[in-house]
């Protein structure tokens, strides 16, 4: 059967084939020796009991994940980490995609918003955690400063475990706003003008024009921001790394899956269970983008 | 009817605003206590909110301490090679993904998507034990080694060149061009902005790296801006003033470059996109 | 300006066929990818030395993680630079949870540093697995490093197996910060030797205002709660490794401890940030803090003004928690002669004067310290070195870093109400057993 088809393969498309590899191959070759062999690699190590420096490694089958399905810490991770994707990526991409929208008008001064909105991206996360650190300290902070001159006591925003992970959540819209405002910045860059001129020239309203020309052209740079948003926002750790410490009362109301694999791995050398841990979120976010990957044909329309 | 435009726009500058002002509010507040002294930048009873005087000795001593100029080159080198690399190899392979046919295209792509979900932290130390290996640490290469390629690159370049309409293609293919042909000369031109967005991307993404180059680059001389802002921030610790005049240091090179581009790949694209 | 850009961008691609659009409508792209990776540029940094040929200069790199030393400490390498024509010495700074991973990937790739610092918490993986160079040849046959000199608890830490995996260098204790201005204005005595806990109570209940506290009691073990559960006679972990959470002294000195939060003597305080700000800025009047803050303190204009420290109060007996850096050398290193060379002079006499001369630490050598007490006149840092009589050695086991995180989760409850001391306690004794039980 198989040679039967080969057979039949005409030089065309024997020549996009080649193409299709030759293209692809810089980027397959970097992503396996660079990535694909450390995750198998880690999934290999998840299956151990890890040994100092990479010596030293016991099999003990699915002890790991055993373990790791009893530990309410890791529950709570999860759960943490759903929650701040639910909080972050659907605020963000909805006041990103307003102001996108607005930018992309006839809107004076409309160079400057997009500087300005823009800069919480270019500033390194070690300026950026610091400054709000600053801004939510319970003392000295401008937030609480500001609070108390309109007579609220001062807040606990970091510490108190019920407010700690909304604050790291806004400090997580607030610094991914401008990246999905300049991608679907690009991407309404792309939607053909005349498309406008058109349905102008019909009357349509501005909003009607929204929902039935920007929204479905829009909709594959959509689709990118919406899955790569959720992803990152899986593996959140950074921010909750600098600003919530293992002896914070907010830690298993704040602690996330890569900063649980983090400390398992690094911190406590407990690499076999810190593998275990990445590779439950690993599964989440797969099983998250498959569901996206075949809802996609329902609401993303290629030209 | 003029009215009542007149009152949506007002609404719309009104949020735009707003927006705006959320958005810059720690960065002026990072500003304005880069110029304090440390008692003032703590002071509540009475709360100071510009220093009385601007002092300019917090950025003389940041940049007396650190070697600012080698820190700005690695990091740009760093970064101008990383866009070089992620552009050139995720166009290529964005548009074979996209537009091209052959066996084991969604397995590959599958591979691109899988990376994507895995988080960065695991591939450190096994990196690290091939830039050892290389004996290449405390170089430059170091730092572009884990961005040699993307996939998140791949991934956006592809999602621009599927919401090209398919008759160009068709075109090319009348005129005689091959597929490299209609990939250089024709498609490629047509994502530009999205190139650009992914440049702009790299760039950020390389920049803010911290945990790669703190230990890839042990040596100081082959520190970027971001690492030796994290120890900028260990060694005083406390020392707001400092350490917020050196964010300002590290922070102004890039918005001066986003400047220039986001001129380049907003307007400079809207031609592109009315000719289709 | 974009033209260049794009230009720049598809240079890579147009390697090969790009003539006109006509001919060949399918030529099979027989050039090989002229990309593969981008011209390496390796002159950032020389790397330290390939060359292991004799008589060349050789490169030996010193990693530490605290970058207020570095300053001083490369005084002294440009001292022994002078003396060592053949050696240069490379100080590399990498922050205290970096410089573990890097040392770790190190260790698992074979590319220590050549000379760098140890800690309690870490000693024993390094030294259990064989990454460290064994010196008992090397300090047995040498006149300048002699062990005596140095505490002995110190060379413990740093001795497994009867082998001695790096030499002390300095060492630190928890000292009594307070207030002279709110003391002054509240009339009352400063702290001394004599002072107990009750002492500190009844200060810490007459400096309390409105909104100045008279006491910072944060949940810090080594900083903190860990001095007061050795002076009531307390233990943190047994010699037999089994927690002593659950002894009932300990938990006494913990509930008079968290009690301080609990009166209101004291804020809640969780994160090390937390406890610098409040004592800077006049929040609290007496304060827990190890001795390496000095230099951060003496450059703070309010605490160098309001500021002075005394030994800590005491109950059944006097203690401070100290501990100490050791100085390793990689196990793989090209150089152990010229490693050594180096950790020989930063541990012999001259070496460790000269730390302590420069105000870099509290030199671990015999007497050094007085030296040390010359390097600041802000504060009556002699509390300090008073201590060392009667320090106790920061617990530790072969997983600290592990079982110190899990107390202070099971800890966190008592000091935010939510649990009893006791109850808090016997939950910490009770994870730290199980972690304690993992170790081989």
């Amino acid at each position: 059967m198989n040679r039967l088809a080969a057979k039949r393969i005409s030089r065309q498309t024997w020549g996009e084939w080649s193409w299709g590899w030759f293209l692809i191959a810089p980027t397959i070759i970097g992503l396996v020796v660079l990535n694909i062999i450390p995750i198998i690699q880690t999934a290999f190590l998840s299956l151990h009991k890890s040994g100092d420096f990479g010596r030293g490694n016991i099999y003990v089958g699915f002890d790991n994940y055993v373990k790791m399905f009893q530990d309410a810490q890791v529950w709570h991770a999860v759960g943490n980490t759903l929650l701040y994707a639910l909080l972050v990526v659907p605020t963000s991409i909805a006041l990103s995609l307003v102001v996108a929208v607005f930018l992309n008008g006839k809107i004076r001064g409309k160079s400057i918003y997009r500087t300005i909105y823009f800069i919480p991206m270019v500033a390194a996360p070690a300026a950026v955690t610091m400054v709000w650190r600053w801004l939510y300290n319970e003392h000295f902070g401008l937030i609480n400063y500001v609070l108390s001159r309109i007579g609220i006591n001062a807040v606990d925003w970091v510490g108190n475990p019920k407010l700690s992970l909304f604050s790291i959540a806004i400090i997580g819209i607030w610094s991914v706003i401008g990246y999905n405002m300049v991608l679907l910045l690009a991407g309404l860059q792309e939607i053909p003008k005349d498309y406008y001129e058109a349905s102008d020239i019909d009357g349509a309203s501005k909003m009607r024009q929204f929902f039935m020309i920007t929204l479905p052209l829009l909709s594959p740079t959509l689709f990118f921001v919406i899955v790569t948003s959720l992803i990152q926002a899986m593996q959140v750790f950074d921010v909750i790394y600098m600003m919530i410490d293992v002896m914070s009362p907010a830690y298993n109301n704040t602690v996330s899956l890569v900063y649980l694999f983090y400390n398992n791995s690094f911190k406590y050398s407990n690499k076999g269970y810190g593998s275990a841990i990445v590779m439950l979120l690993l599964l989440i976010i797969m099983v998250i983008t498959f569901i996206q990957m075949r809802a996609q044909k329902k609401w993303v329309n290629y030209m | 009817m003029a009215q009542q435009k007149r009152l949506t726009r007002l609404f719309v500058h009104l949020l735009l605003f707003t927006g705006a002002a959320l958005m810059i509010l720690p960065f002026g507040w990072m500003l304005l206590t880069s110029f304090k002294t440390v008692t003032e930048s703590t002071s509540m009873n009475p709360f100071v909110f510009f220093p009385s005087v601007w002092k300019w000795e917090n950025y003389v001593e940041v940049l007396q301490q650190n070697n600012f100029f080698r820190l700005y080159w690695n990091t740009f080198a760093m970064v101008f090679l990383r866009i070089a690399c992620s552009i050139v190899f995720s166009a290529m392979a964005a548009y074979a993904f996209a537009r091209l046919k052959f066996p084991g295209r969604n397995f590959f792509f599958g591979l691109v998507l899988f990376q994507m979900m895995v988080p960065t932290q695991i591939f450190i130390i096994p990196q690290y034990l091939m830039v050892d290996s290389l004996g290449m640490r405390n170089t430059i290469f170091a730092l572009l080694f884990p961005g040699l390629v993307s996939a998140f690159g791949t991934f956006l370049l592809r999602q621009f060149f599927m919401g090209l309409p398919k008759e160009l293609e068709e075109a090319a293919k009348l005129d005689g061009c091959n597929i490299g042909q209609t990939f250089v000369r024709i498609m490629l031109p047509l994502v530009r902005s999205g190139m650009v967005a992914l440049g702009i991307f790299t760039a950020l993404f390389a920049f803010k790296d911290l945990m790669w180059p703190m230990i890839v680059n042990t040596n100081s001389n082959a520190a970027t801006l971001s690492s030796a802002l994290a120890k900028i921030q260990g060694a005083y610790s406390v020392d707001y003033p400092e350490l917020m005049a050196a964010s300002v240091l590290a922070i102004a090179p890039m918005l001066v470059l986003y400047i220039i581009f986001q001129k380049q790949f907003i307007e400079g694209v809207a031609t592109s996109g009315g000719k289709l | 300006m974009k033209k260049q850009l794009t230009a720049a961008l598809t240079l890579g691609l147009i390697a090969s066929s790009l003539a006109a659009c006509s001919g060949g409508g399918n030529a099979t792209p027989s050039a090989s990818p002229a990309d593969s990776t981008p011209a390496t540029q390796t002159e950032a940094t020389a790397t330290p030395g390939n060359d292991s040929g004799s008589g060349e200069k050789v490169t030996l790199t010193y990693a530490i993680w605290d970058s207020n030393q570095e300053k001083g400490l490369r005084t002294i390498a440009d001292e022994f630079e002078a003396a060592n024509s053949d050696i240069k010495i490379n100080i590399e700074v990498t922050g205290w949870s970096e410089y573990w991973t890097m040392l770790e990937a190190g260790a698992t790739g074979g590319s220590l540093p050549d000379v760098f610092w140890m800690h309690s918490n870490e000693i024993y993986r390094y030294a259990s697995n064989g990454m460290l160079l064994d010196l008992n040849d090397k300090i047995a046959a040498s006149q300048a490093v002699k062990l005596e000199n140095f505490p002995e608890g110190l060379n413990q830490i740093y001795n497994f197996e009867g082998k001695q995996y790096a030499v002390p260098k300095d060492f630190d204790t928890i000292g009594l910060w307070y207030n002279k201005t709110m003391f002054d204005d509240a009339g009352l005595k400063y702290p001394d030797e004599s002072w107990t806990w009750d002492d500190l109570h009844s200060a810490a209940k007459a400096l309390t205002k409105d909104d100045v506290y008279g006491v910072l009691a944060p949940m810090h073990n080594q900083e903190g709660y860990y001095n007061f559960v050795y002076q009531n006679g307390g233990t943190i972990i047994t010699d037999d490794k089994r927690s002593g959470y659950d002894d009932p002294k300990t938990i006494e000195a913990l509930e008079f401890y968290i009690n301080l939060v609990k009166e209101g003597l004291s804020p809640a305080v969780f994160d090390d940030a937390g406890r610098g700000e409040l004592i800077k800025n006049g929040k609290v009047a007496m304060g827990f803090f190890g001795s390496w803050n000095l230099s951060g303190f003496t450059e703070n204009e309010y605490m160098a003004k309001n500021f002075d420290v005394a030994v800590l109060p005491k109950k059944e007996k006097q203690a401070s928690i100290y501990n100490g850096l050791g100085h390793a050398i990689a196990h793989n290193t090209k150089y152990p002669e010229q490693a050594w060379k180096f950790v020989e002079y930063l541990s012999s006499k001259e070496g460790q004067e000269r730390q302590a001369e420069l105000g870099v630490a509290i030199s671990a050598y015999k007497g050094a310290a007085d030296l040390w007490l010359n390097s600041n006149k802000t504060f009556n840092i002699k509390a300090f070195v008073d201590m060392v009589d009667y320090g106790v050695i920061r617990p530790y086991s072969n997983t600290t870093a592990t079982w110190e995180d899990k107390a202070y989760e099971a800890l966190a409850p008592a000091f935010t109400g939510k649990a009893t001391v006791e109850e808090a306690a016997k939950n910490a004794a009770k994870v730290m057993n199980e972690s304690l039980a993992q170790e081989k």
